[in-house]
């Protein structure tokens, strides 16, 4: 370890006894983000994954701007086109130009899967967390649930509940509002139940024990002591969930369940272009490739936050 | 019994030892047939093979007559047999049912019924056991209403004598013949009915073995089948066949093409246009011009569409002057099949050239019409069953021309049930959809057309008197030519009331390896066709 | 551990009952009229058969009867008979759940196969090229939609190559040669996936526990490197391995979907999905119910296993 990591890991791990735990912890989010840019270099990983997760959420917000043609407009007498300087990426099988569409579609299935996971932590954690902590009937109660839940075979919760909404008539932001809660619904499981492994594990251990020793209320050590000993495994399981979510999007719209068209879709347009896989490669290349690039960035930036928020695992 | 010792070895026999076994028990006119020309029986030895092959669909259960047996579709076709059969063409020709008379008043039927047939069983297929079959698909209790619906005129059925059936309708109908063949009226032996969901005793050339749904149905050949090629051996030549349904277009294609199968139908429409071009020397292809035909039915009961609405009519013609066909052929279908003026293609031996008033594509005169009418952006929604891609597509494709032609449209697709619950509450404006062949013209126009038409009724709300007057005389009429220009005209009126508008046919590419020869779906792609199909069909080697 | 296993047990029960409740209720709510459905075609509606059709199937009671009749039933084993093919669902079931059980062990078999041995080498070897290429490996696995994924290895080992079939099914029991033959391309596209994420989890959970403290305690104890990582640090490291294998396989049983549409794998989960697209409803809820009393199951294996590998973990 160089002189400099040790430095910075001692500004992290040094804790003042007369600080206010508050105090301790602005600190270590002060120095984290003093360090951030320093760690972010560190790391390869990160660095590339920090990149490619900015530049596509740039790309999210300047969709508008970026974009050349409305994405739900076809032309049908220029379909099947190649790239060009009109098109850029060319047009697909109903003449629409795949460059907006595919920026268009990105914005949506980013949006959708952040969303979802949001709502998946918001939910599993605390959940996790006291069940984990607590233990006891709560526990049992609070996982007899996220076990119902789970029990809900993968694709078949997600299946039934859009079959189920289609009636509803919803369009639009209320009809993604569907997907959002059916995935949420369904990262909640994962999360509470990972949180609450590592919860029970965190219990045990003595500085909790510690803790208790001095005093301290229960939930102000589940707060402040376990939380952040469990941010790394969640941070990692949120990320691969954030690219994960768009991989089911896109396998929804594969079976043809996926947000009805003409809205820009990265899974159904590919599911489409599928049929000119042969004929047109390209197609398929430009809404595939967006879906690797996404879930890549998401991993990668997971990868490389989980370095930097995790000071115990240095370059070793 | 001969027949049914060889059902037990389940077509393991060569065909000397079947012919050997066999020629004692059959019809005495076939075995003599058979036995006069043994280098002809020498030359069919050659002929067999087991075929597999794929198809999209999948029959849902058993039972002919309580689940439609799709005839383009379900491997489970090729078992299932009825009194009279259809050709190349979707002509009626003669089968179980050699000759029949119909009486003046087109009222009685009188079929004299080929003598020796049996069901796969042994049992005789014989006029009580037609009847029988019959009876039970008009009791509601043992059937499917799709099947039922085609005996709805029938006052009674009688079994003269053993090969001799009579049956009455209510009304003249000169469109009868079509009820009782192959599709869409089955039979099965009267004595396996115990067993029908779980082993179908049919009479078809191919008998049943297996069925694992969505995995696989296996067949053998049918000893005892009672049709014969011109040289008088018995039909079918191939030994067995095996259907693997594999729903994705591309899983099926692929499966051709590593040689897992011999035989696939239904590629999609892009596939089959690059199929074409690139791999004619190493496979057959077939197509099909038309399965059936795409249209939009413009939800006609209420609304700014309606028949009643004062202005119904020129808007639901503004809806039909922005609907360009040419783009429709060239994105949905790929350039395959034909735009449509009617529900016939030009392939058919019912097209009828004559047809006027189709609306040309012309959006300014919409937006015309609209503006005239001050209905500028009215709503309309478009929707589309979502199991068929070329629907939603269509109906896709059609949301930007109504866009462009100044209405408001929205698109959406739905599974089927949704679909009709929306049929039923008039809740939607125009339906992307189609309708599978129909070789009687009659079974178009009495549902779809005819304003008491069950589908009519459900969906689009037609109604035209004149037109009803014509397709209900034309049922009446037996001169083909006649019914022709009488359906004509009903086309013509269709076209200028609009509330279905004919868009494409339906197309369906067939594909199999160069080994199997004779194989030819009918026109409209069934492949259990009176000497077509995989009646004729084998593999080389 | 005897007693917590039996009290585990006995919490099956409630999660059952209340995966029945939520099954029933998502299937009541499917829209559509089911004997519409049975019957729609253009034939014309016949009020007669509808009420013999909706007594048939019991849906002319009450719905909290219908619910106790299901149940009852359901109990003894008999989930009365397919709207669709008349057959009793149990022969539905015995002949599709096979097929799915089969993928998916095979499948997480495979990737624990693959993940396990390169998630701990990349993390023992890390920043080396054996890291890096197991890191891309899985980012990449991670990163590809599952269905494009195995359209490209059918376009390559089956169309390109010819070496394996494209798709389709053999019963392991009576065929098993042509069985395996069928399984490798779809158990390769579920395994691959899964390794992916399993072997992402055993490398930054052996990161987690080579950092402790006990391991450097350990190395200065004077214990080889080789039995401080693969006695003690593997093993801790596999307790949130297992922990979300266990969960993987339980979600494959119905997450194979698209899968098993693009492999012509007839297995349950296609089942479902086809049942849910035609209103099937018996099939639908005695599959959902059943898979899910699977993933109950497996879940409870995967607690009892955690526990006794982490015996941290109390008994409570």
């Amino acid at each position: 370890m160089t002189e400099q990591q040790l430095e910075s890991r001692q500004r992290i791990d040094t804790i003042n006894p007369n600080d206010t735990p508050f105090a301790i912890r602005m600190r270590r989010l002060r120095t984290v983000s003093r360090n951030a840019l320093d760690e972010l270099l560190k790391s390869r990983t990160a660095t590339i994954g920090a990149i490619m997760m900015i530049m596509l959420l740039v790309t999210c917000i300047l969709t508008p701007v970026l974009a050349t043609h409305p994405p739900t407009k076809p032309n049908y007498r220029v379909r099947l086109q190649p790239a060009s300087a009109d098109h850029y990426f060319g047009t697909d099988k109903f003449g629409r130009d795949i460059y907006s569409r595919v920026l268009w579609g990105g914005q949506r299935i980013v949006l959708i899967s952040i969303a979802a996971v949001v709502l998946g932590l918001a939910l599993g954690i605390p959940l996790g967390v006291f069940a984990g902590f607590f233990g006891g009937r709560f526990d049992s109660i609070s996982m007899r649930c996220v076990d119902g839940l789970i029990a809900f075979p993968g694709l078949l919760l997600y299946l039934l509940i859009i079959t189920v909404a289609r009636e509803w008539k919803l369009e639009g932001f209320w009809n993604d509002s569907i997907l959002v809660f059916a995935l949420g619904l369904n990262t909640m499981p994962e999360i509470a139940r990972l949180t609450r492994g590592t919860s029970m594990v965190e219990a045990k251990k003595e500085y909790v024990e510690a803790a208790h020793v001095v005093g301290e209320g229960s939930l102000h050590i589940a707060l402040r002591e376990i939380l952040p000993n469990i941010v790394s495994p969640l941070i990692v399981n949120a990320t691969v969930r954030l690219g994960y979510i768009i991989l089911i999007i896109a396998a929804l719209s594969f079976l043809g369940l996926g947000t009805p068209p003409p809205t820009p879709d990265w899974g159904s347009d590919l599911n489409v272009a599928r049929e000119h896989m042969e004929s047109n490669p390209m197609i398929a290349v430009y809404p595939g490739l967006a879906i690797c690039y996404s879930v890549l960035a998401f991993n990668l930036f997971g990868d490389g936050l989980r370095d930097i928020l995790d000071p115990r695992i240095q370059e070793r | 019994m001969p027949g049914k010792k060889i059902s037990n070895t389940f077509g393991k026999q060569t065909r000397r030892e079947f012919l050997a076994t066999t020629s004692a028990g059959i019809a005495a006119a076939s075995a003599a047939a058979m036995t006069s020309m043994p280098g002809a029986a020498l030359a069919a030895k050659k002929k067999g093979g087991t075929l597999r092959f794929s198809t999209r669909a999948d029959a849902r259960g058993l039972d002919p007559q309580r689940n439609i047996i799709y005839y383009v579709s379900h491997p489970l076709a090729a078992t299932s047999g009825g009194l009279l059969d259809i050709d190349g063409n979707m002509d009626i020709v003669p089968a179980i049912g050699e000759e029949w008379t119909v009486s003046d008043d087109m009222k009685t039927y009188t079929f004299k019924i080929r003598k020796g047939v049996t069901f796969h069983n042994g049992a005789d297929v014989d006029a009580p056991a037609i009847k029988w079959n019959y009876d039970r698909v008009r009791d509601p209790k043992t059937s499917h209403s799709f099947h039922r619906s085609f005996f709805k005129l029938v006052k009674e059925i009688t079994a003269v004598d053993k090969h001799t059936l009579r049956i009455e309708l209510d009304s003249p109908s000169a469109v009868f013949l079509a009820s009782v063949t192959y599709y869409p009226i089955n039979l099965i032996a009267p004595n396996s009915v115990d067993q029908v969901d779980t082993h179908p005793i049919g009479c078809g050339p191919f008998k049943f073995v297996s069925w694992k749904r969505y995995a696989k149905t296996e067949m053998v050949r049918f000893e005892n089948f009672w049709q014969t090629d011109a040289a008088g051996n018995s039909l079918p030549y191939l030994d067995a066949i095996v259907g693997y349904p594999k729903k994705e277009d591309k899983v099926r294609l692929t499966a051709l093409r590593t040689g897992e199968v011999d035989l696939i139908e239904n590629m999609s429409y892009a596939d089959a246009a690059n199929f074409k071009k690139t791999q004619t020397a190493n496979y057959n292809t077939w197509d099909i011009p038309q399965v059936g035909a795409g249209y939009l039915a413009v939800q006609a009961k209420q609304g700014p569409f309606a028949m009643s609405a004062a202005d119904g009519k020129l808007m639901r013609q503004a809806l039909a002057h922005a609907i360009d066909r040419e783009a429709i052929h060239q994105a949905i279908f790929n350039g395959l099949s034909e735009s449509l003026s009617g529900f016939y293609s030009s392939a058919s031996t019912w097209h009828m050239p004559d047809i006027k008033n189709v609306k040309e594509y012309d959006p300014e005169k919409s937006k015309a019409i609209l503006r005239k009418l001050n209905a500028m952006n009215t709503p309309i929604a478009v929707v589309a069953r979502q199991a068929y891609s070329y629907m939603h597509q269509t109906g896709e494709i059609v949301y930007s021309m109504l866009e462009e032609a100044g209405f408001k449209p929205t698109n959406e697709k739905f599974d089927n049930p949704v679909l009709r619950k929306k049929y039923k509450k008039a809740d939607y404006g125009i339906d992307s959809t189609a309708n599978s062949y129909r070789f009687e013209p009659d079974q178009w126009y009495s549902v779809n057309v005819l304003s008491t038409g069950p589908s009519t009724m459900l969906r689009t709300g037609y109604k035209n008197e004149a037109a009803d007057k014509l397709i209900n005389d034309a049922r009446q009429t037996r001169d083909k030519q006649v019914r022709m220009e009488m359906y004509t005209d009903v086309e013509s009126m269709v076209n200028e009331d609009c509330a279905l508008i004919y868009t494409h046919g339906i197309p369906l590419t067939s594909a199999g390896t160069k080994k199997l020869k004779d194989y030819k779906p009918a026109f409209a792609g069934p492949f259990n066709i009176s000497n077509g199909g995989v009646r004729v069909a084998y593999l080389e080697g | 551990m005897l007693i917590y296993t039996i009290n585990r047990i006995l919490q099956i029960i409630p999660v059952i009952f209340i995966l029945s409740v939520l099954v029933f209720g998502f299937v009541h709510a499917l829209p559509g009229d089911v004997i519409d459905t049975l019957t729609a075609t253009d034939g014309e509606e016949d009020p007669e058969v509808r009420a013999a059709l909706e007594k048939e199937f019991g849906l002319d009671k009450p719905i909290y009867v219908q619910y106790f009749i299901w149940v009852g039933s359901a109990l003894q084993g008999d989930f009365g008979k397919s709207l669709v093919t008349r057959r009793p669902v149990n022969i539905e079931l015995i002949e599709r759940i096979p097929a799915t059980v089969y993928l998916a062990l095979v499948g997480i078999g495979l990737s624990i196969l693959i993940a396990v041995p390169l998630g701990t080498l990349a993390a023992v070897r890390r920043n080396t090229l054996t890291d890096y290429s197991a890191q891309i490996t899985s980012l990449a696995g991670i990163s590809i939609p599952e269905f494009w994924f195995a359209i490209l290895c059918i376009l390559l080992f089956a169309l390109q190559l010819g070496w394996l079939p494209s798709s389709g099914y053999a019963p392991l029991f009576s065929e098993p040669g042509k069985s395996i033959w069928y399984l490798i391309l779809p158990a390769l596209a579920v395994g691959f996936r899964q390794a992916a994420f399993t072997t992402r989890l055993t490398r930054s959970s052996m990161l987690d526990e080579i950092s402790k403290d006990y391991v450097d305690t350990a190395r200065s104890l004077g214990l080889s490197e080789r039995k401080v990582i693969y006695k003690y640090t593997l093993r801790n490291a596999m307790i949130p391995t297992i922990t979300i294998s266990g969960l993987q396989l339980a979600s494959l049983l119905g997450g194979t979907v698209v899968l098993e549409t693009i492999f012509s794998w007839p297995g349950i989960g296609l089942a479902i999905y086809d049942a849910i697209q035609l209103r099937d409803f018996p099939v639908i809820q005695a599959g959902v119910l059943v898979l899910g009393v699977m993933v109950v199951v497996i879940n409870l294996l995967v607690d009892l296993l955690y526990r006794v590998l982490n015996p941290r973990v109390g008994m409570s």
